[in-house]
């Protein structure tokens, strides 16, 4: 559905993408992540033909990105952008009218999206009076109104609550089953964990991690992730240097890879003279992961 | 078709989203019928003249000259600010929206909002016996030429200048309240000194308002209105190009999510 190979975008000396290489096949959810500044936004703009690439190939369905491509592409922006005064209906309608639509087929697609978003009963009601979570499920209509073969959710959930979260995860999960590709950007990795087939972590304009997250785990080669809460961080951390388990700070939390399933009575045993305040174990998440992969030698350095 | 429905689509919007605010729609309607009888009653009792014949020469003027300026000139800077500042204008750069529609849509829905104008203000006039003396169809070209004269600014204004709400007021203040005055809006120009007079002949808005008032008040043909009607023609064509470079240099610079 979506190919890009090569992708190079440079503002001056500043080069955001570099070498960018990417493939979402049809039907597929695909989570983008990577840190502010890593160059989603600007791969988003030039996927919709609001920034010209410096050099790289971009394919949608086959073509080039240009105005026609436009007509494929469904954009849910990061922000609300819709007009505050005008209804559902109306917010829906215009942009149908934008697309070309015709007067059947608007009225058709509008109470169809406004159906599938969940809004069917405030079609009259006014933008400006919905909570932010309804607001940003019109503005997922307007994206899906004319009917696109790929759907970029810029951060869909950001700033909502986790009602509205839930509500928007399971209307991204219908739009699949539905058979629409998606781009999900997100920084919420939960999100891309529980939504995604298949996710490209994105750092300095390029991919340096893609995979689903059962592959990604192969960056944590540990069986399962330990949490210390001690008063004696030291003596921890130089128990575990005997015991070969890496060690890595996720935050201020102290963590070791374990490199075999043990049972909590085990561990223990292991730290024994430690005073533990707190343990907790759980699987490589793909936070984890991400920590790994974007700021791996960071992680490393303060375990020194 | 493509540009005729995106055209039908921005103008309705605009115009729904007028209609939503009332109070908004009944102050555009005050203002030219209050300028028209302040108008109307100066000239009547300084000129010793009929409330007829005042009204018959007041209507122009407050038309073109003030009802016009503000809401087609402002309300089209209002339209691209807001746009802007509520973010709109990024959801139209992803959509296929092009900028000719964009263009015509503001500018079909401030004529709409400009003929409502015109038949206020000409109802109120008729109402104290006033009559359109000259060529309807040429009174409709000049409102036409200064309905796209001041959506062309607005558009320049919009995209260029104004960044914020805020900034309207003062850019049409700034921008416009002293050419109004020297235009003849609210003092009639031959009320004018020379020297203003001189200065007067560079300002479209003083063409628009003796274009009309010759053909509304005096019946007046196309070729006695020849130097104001040229001009504003040049005026307005001048105002779309100048409003389509700017809308592409607003694209060039804005068109980022």
């Amino acid at each position: 559905m979506l190919h890009i190979e090569g992708l190079r975008k440079a503002y001056g000396q500043r080069v955001v993408l570099d070498n960018l290489n990417l493939s979402i096949r049809p039907s597929e959810i695909y989570g983008l992540l990577g840190p502010n500044g890593a160059g989603k936004t600007t791969t988003i703009n030039i996927l919709c033909n609001l920034l010209n690439a410096d050099s790289g190939d971009i394919l949608i369905k086959g073509q080039p990105v240009s105005e026609v491509t436009k007509l494929w592409i469904g954009v849910a922006p990061q922000e609300n952008l819709i007009y505050r005064s005008l209804t559902c209906e109306e917010n829906l309608n215009f942009f149908a009218q934008i697309y070309g639509l015709s007067k059947r087929e608007r009225r058709q697609r509008v109470e169809m999206c406004l159906a599938a978003v969940g809004l069917a009963d405030r079609a009259k009601s006014p933008a400006e009076v919905l909570s932010g979570g309804m607001q940003r499920r019109l503005s997922m209509a307007i994206a899906l109104i004319h009917q696109p073969k790929l759907v970029i959710l810029d951060e869909p959930t950001t700033g909502l609550d986790i009602e509205a979260r839930y509500e928007i995860w399971e209307l991204i999960r219908t739009l699949q089953q539905q058979g629409m590709t998606i781009l999900l950007t997100t920084h919420f990795l939960e999100e891309a964990e529980r939504l995604c087939q298949r996710i490209g972590i994105l750092k300095n304009g390029r991919i340096v991690a893609e995979g689903s997250l059962s592959e990604l785990r192969r960056y944590i080669p540990a069986s399962e992730i330990l949490m210390i809460q001690t008063s004696d961080e030291a003596g921890a951390i130089q128990r575990a240097k005997a015991l070969g388990f890496p060690m890595r700070r996720y935050g201020n939390e102290l963590a070791f890879w374990l490199p075999k399933h043990l049972e909590l009575r085990d561990i223990i045993a292991e730290f024994d003279g430690i005073p533990l305040d707190s343990i907790a174990r759980q699987p490589a998440r793909l936070e984890h992961i991400y920590m790994e992969i974007t700021q791996g030698h960071n992680l490393m350095q303060r375990s020194c | 078709m493509k540009y005729w429905q995106e055209t039908l689509a921005v103008a309705q919007r605009i115009l729904i989203e007028l209609g939503r605010r009332q109070r908004s729609l009944l102050f555009w309607c005050v203002f030219p019928v209050l300028i028209l009888l302040l108008n109307g009653i100066i000239l009547a009792e300084r000129e010793n003249l009929g409330y007829a014949r005042a009204f018959e020469q007041a209507a122009p003027t407050t038309l073109v000259g003030a009802a016009l300026f503000f809401s087609c000139l402002g309300g089209s800077v209002a339209t691209v600010v807001a746009e802007r500042e509520q973010q709109t204008l990024k959801r139209l750069f992803i959509s296929p929206l092009s900028g000719i529609s964009y263009f015509l849509g503001i500018f079909v829905a401030h004529s709409a909002i400009g003929v409502g104008q015109t038949l206020l203000v000409w109802t109120v006039a008729a109402f104290v016996g006033g009559e359109f003396q000259g060529s309807w169809l040429l009174g409709g070209i000049i409102i036409f030429l200064s309905i796209l004269a001041y959506v062309g600014v607005g558009f320049i204004l919009g995209t260029q200048l104004a960044r914020r709400t805020e900034d309207v007021n003062a850019l049409v203040a700034a921008f416009g309240v002293p050419l109004l005055i020297l235009g003849g809006t609210f003092i009639p120009a031959a009320f004018l000194p020379d020297t203003l007079l001189k200065l007067a002949r560079y300002n479209p808005i003083y063409h628009m308002n003796e274009a009309l008032l010759e053909v509304a008040a005096d019946g007046a043909e196309l070729a006695d209105i020849s130097s104001h009607f040229w001009f504003l023609i040049g005026f307005a064509v001048a105002m779309v190009a100048g409003g389509w470079l700017s809308y592409c240099r607003m694209l060039h610079i804005e068109r980022r999510l």
